[in-house]
């Protein structure tokens, strides 16, 4: 089996993997990670979504040696000091939260969007998180919450540098 | 009254776990030398089963097989005690299950289910409910395909229909969906070091499961612990048995903990779903608009197995008639046995599909009498005191304040009132 | 083209039931810190009901809604519970814990009576202190009261309770009886977009006005109208399962297709609220009501935009647009 090494959550790790084996199983049934969720396993429901290299995959089809030397973010790994994002805290804050099998995927995905997109209209948060699947909410609060974090970063930024 | 807690906008108790992924659903769980239960489908609608040979699968390292003939009692079911863990003479859809298997691996125990030896002899299906209704239809269980009636009468309807100036009918069809939680059923089975069978279960009924448990597996429920800590969804497909009593019984026979997830086709194939409904209304109301008669028939399409549909086509009748006034009413339920998948529980219980149903029909009749949908349905909707056709006496309708604040809603930028 | 129009609809659904036996139970236990457990059958599935039995479990108590740990729906450890069906948790369950935390109650204002010098009967407790009902600042804390019972009088605050609205069974020839507690109400009015040329529906907005009783936690009430609503608009317009010969032909997610985020409209909400004397601080349910309008009230807006009944679900597309042509035929052949 051959070794695969990769940096997870800020932090390496080495772990032998069969050929085959997908990433999703590699994060759940070897390491661990199992804020990571497996909803459909056909990539539809985005549940699997962790970011690779900072952009937002699908860890259901993606083979786990493809990841060699890569950077992979669970959502273990999204608060780097054992606090809370951003978005985290606006989810539960925002009651985008109900049965929580798709928050994982769903927060990933948001902190993607926001990092390429950072002062996205309503429409332009819907069509980013639209590979996010949730069977609870009706969408409508993790539309708020998301935005809610767009606008606090936007406002933050400007108080930051305030010539800009 | 001001509360300090009541009617606080409080975010979940449990929110901070999910936001972190630290929340530990049932597909989450595992344990040291955990073994992976796969479930053997079959591949008709209807058969007799010749025979089901899993010897050489049991034969393979590791691995531990069971059928029909490991079930202690192998019926359950809540008002029809008809359906099996493990199908025995008859399969009677493609979503029964004939045997299981644990292996080490998942790839183990899907080779394990390849070298399972299953004889069926076909037999002929049926899958149009009105068609199962007939007197040559297969049959899927007994000596009809009836499962259940249900019966709601409330005043005359003769008289009703003498005193309509008018009598209109429609007849709906709905469909049959899934409730897509995006957390699928799973289920570990282990002792525990006092010899207690823990199931640790995404289900929504615990103690359902525990006393099914315990008739299925003869074991007496202090011996049987079900915990189903956090569920990624339910919406009533996970209100009964699915793959409980397998794991159960692989774990006791192996010795091991054993765990099984459903993959997407199994939910889709071998849960429950919302039951298809064809629904016909038929009304009789005055010139100018006043609801006197109705009539609902329903054909509830359960599938192989009744599960909650006797319960789901009372709860239906019972409100078939909607939110209206109507002196004279009558229901009539009819449940019927198919090989389609099974109908069970689902957000709404029944209610969806009639509510789909009377108020499409509220809106032919507020046509056909000239009024606008809203004037009709204030003139008709039930208020403090008014009777459902179960005799039932409401107090508290707010029903006329719901449609005045949608109304507002709905056109904020306009002054509107009904 | 592409045509607006308006739909409404209308429902009643009852919560939990009273024609068979559905009981729901609770123990509360209070520690000597005045922090509190309680333990109660019935499962979260999501749909926020620990959250609302803490609240009461709280509010009962009069202690923060911080001092309070769930342990739930674990067969062993919890005691019975009928189930997370029929929209019955908050009403049923919710009594239960508020019964049994009025208990555990009592015995804290017992010890803290002896303190204050006043009777039993003359305490109340609120945001973690026990007063003088009339004379707030006679007052002690409940981790004190709590502490004096267990380390005085010798009692641990406990209580047991099982909450069960009585059973009129149905007669089975007319179906009559009172086969439900209580009832909660609901309207919803769509508003859709239909394009002629695709058939092609679009739900503009949605606004919904339910009845829940008290709403014990506005934040969750709201995530299940709006959760209701999308499976009320995937069932009026996407979903359904084809079967052939008995087998699922769409039996994934990709072909079997559930609203995503660009398939919601506009939300508007309002919760009525009309507290119920018989229920937990006068709340009902909301779980199973809030997507029953939605579908028709989607389809009474397709019919007010372009004219169509659509009588089988899905609305899809193609029923649509064959319904359209349907109307035109008889145009197409001129006046007769």
């Amino acid at each position: 089996m051959p070794d695969l090494a990769f940096v997870l959550n800020e932090r390496p790790v080495e772990i032998e993997v069969a050929p085959h084996a997908l990433l999703v199983d590699v994060l759940r049934d070897h390491l661990g990670h199992t804020g990571t969720k497996v909803g459909c396993g056909t990539g539809e429901c985005g549940a699997c979504t962790v970011l690779l290299d900072g952009r937002p995959v699908n860890s259901c089809l993606v083979l786990a040696v493809r990841v060699g030397g890569r950077r992979v973010v669970t959502i273990e790994g999204l608060a780097a000091d054992g606090g809370l994002h951003p978005l985290q805290q606006a989810f539960m804050d925002h009651g985008a939260v109900q049965c929580g099998y798709c928050t994982p995927g769903m927060i990933l995905s948001a902190k993607a969007l926001l990092d390429t997109c950072p002062a996205p209209s309503e429409a332009e948060i819907r069509e980013g998180m639209a590979g996010n699947l949730c069977r609870c909410t009706g969408y409508a609060k993790i539309v708020q919450a998301i935005g809610a974090v767009a606008h606090a970063l936007a406002c933050s930024s400007r108080t930051a540098s305030p010539g800009a | 009254m001001e509360f300090a807690v009541v009617g606080k906008r409080i975010p979940r108790h449990d929110a901070v776990s999910h936001v972190t992924g630290r929340t530990l659903y049932g597909v989450d769980i595992v344990r040291p030398r955990m073994l992976h239960a796969r479930i053997l489908r079959s591949p008709h609608a209807h058969a007799r089963i010749v025979a089901v040979d899993v010897s050489r699968a049991s034969r393979l390292p590791g691995v531990c097989a069971i059928t029909a003939a490991d079930v202690p009692c192998n019926r359950y079911g809540f008002t029809h005690v008809d359906q099996p863990v493990l199908a025995d003479d008859r399969v009677r859809h493609r979503g029964d299950a004939v045997a299981a298997v644990a292996a080490p691996t998942p790839e183990r125990a899907d080779e394990a289910l390849q070298a399972i030896k299953v004889e069926y002899e076909p037999l002929p299906a049926i899958f149009d409910p009105i068609a199962a209704l007939g007197p040559d239809a297969p049959r899927v269980h007994g000596d009809t395909n009836v499962a259940a009636r249900v019966n709601i009468r409330y005043g005359d309807i003769e008289r009703g229909w003498q005193e309509s100036h008018e009598i209109i009918e429609e007849t709906f069809r709905t469909q049959m969906v899934e409730h897509c939680h995006l957390e699928p059923h799973a289920a570990l089975a282990e002792l525990d070091s006092r010899g207690v069978l823990t199931v640790h279960a995404s289900v929504q009924r615990p103690f359902l499961i525990a006393a099914d448990l315990s008739k299925i597996l003869g074991l007496p429920m202090n011996r049987i612990r079900v915990i189903a800590a956090a569920v990624g969804g339910g919406f009533g497909g996970k209100n009964e048995i699915t793959m409980e009593p397998i794991v159960c019984l692989l774990a006791l026979k192996a010795g091991r903990p054993v765990k099984a997830v459903y993959s997407r086709e199994e939910e889709f194939q071998a849960t429950t779903v919302r039951h298809p409904y064809i629904i016909t209304c038929r009304t009789g109301l005055k010139r100018e608009g006043a609801l006197v008669a109705r009539q609902v028939s329903i054909l509830s399409d359960t599938g192989a197995y009744v599960s909650w549909g006797a319960w789901t086509l009372s709860k239906a009748s019972i409100h078939a008639a909607g939110p209206y006034n109507i002196p004279h009413v009558k229901t009539e339920g009819v449940l019927v046995y198919t090989n389609n998948c099974v109908g069970g529980a689902m957000r709404g219980f029944g209610v969806p599909q009639v509510a789909f149903a009377y108020e499409s029909h509220t809106d032919t009749l507020a046509e056909a009498v000239g009024l606008d949908p809203v004037e009709f349905r204030l003139k008709n909707m039930m208020k403090d005191g008014c009777v459902l056709p179960t005799g039932q006496v409401l107090d508290k309708v707010t029903l006329q304040q719901t449609v005045v604040r949608a109304v507002g809603l709905a056109r904020p930028e306009e002054d509107r009132t009904p | 083209m592409k045509r607006r129009g308006r739909g409404i609809a209308c429902m009643l659904y009852p919560v939990g039931a009273t024609s068979y036996p559905n009981p729901g139970s609770a123990f509360v236990k209070v520690n000597p810190d005045g922090t509190a457990v309680v333990f109660a059958g019935a499962t979260d599935v999501g749909q926020g009901s620990t959250t609302v039995l803490a609240q009461i479990a709280a509010e009962a108590l009069g202690v923060e809604f911080a001092a309070i740990t769930m342990v739930t729906a674990d067969t062993e450890h919890t005691p019975y519970d009928f189930g997370s069906v029929a929209s019955r948790v908050t009403y049923v369950v919710g009594n239960a814990v508020r019964q049994a935390a009025h208990q555990a109650k009592q015995v804290f204002l017992a010890a803290a009576a002896e303190v204050l010098k006043l009777d039993v009967s003359g305490l109340d407790s609120a945001a973690g202190w026990v007063y003088a009902k009339g004379f707030p600042e006679r007052r002690l804390p409940v981790a004190e009261a709590a502490a004096r019972a267990y380390a005085l009088s010798g009692r641990p605050p406990l209580g047991a309770s099982t909450f069960n609205a009585a059973t009129t069974f149905l007669d089975p020839e007319t179906g009559h009886g009172k086969p439900y507690p209580c009832y909660v109400f609901a309207t919803q009015i769509a508003e859709v977009e239909v394009d002629t040329e695709t058939g092609e529906v679009v739900v503009v907005s949605i606004a919904a006005a339910h009845d829940c009783g008290r709403a014990v936690n506005p934040l969750l009430v709201e995530g299940q109208i709006e959760g209701g609503i999308a499976q009320g608009l995937g069932y009026g317009l996407l979903e359904e399962m084809v079967l052939e010969e008995g087998k699922v032909k769409n039996d994934q997610l990709v072909d079997y297709v559930i609203p995503t985020m660009c398939d919601m409209p506009e939300m508007r909400l309002a919760i009525v609220e009309e507290p119920e004397p018989t229920g937990p601080y006068g709340a009902k349910g909301i779980g199973e009501p809030s997507l029953l309008p939605t579908a028709p009230a989607i389809l009474n807006a397709i019919y007010d935009a372009v004219g169509v009944r659509i009588r089988e679900l899905p609305a899809t597309p193609g029923k649509i647009l064959a319904a359209l042509q349907d109307m035109r035929v008889p145009s197409e052949r001129g006046p007769s």
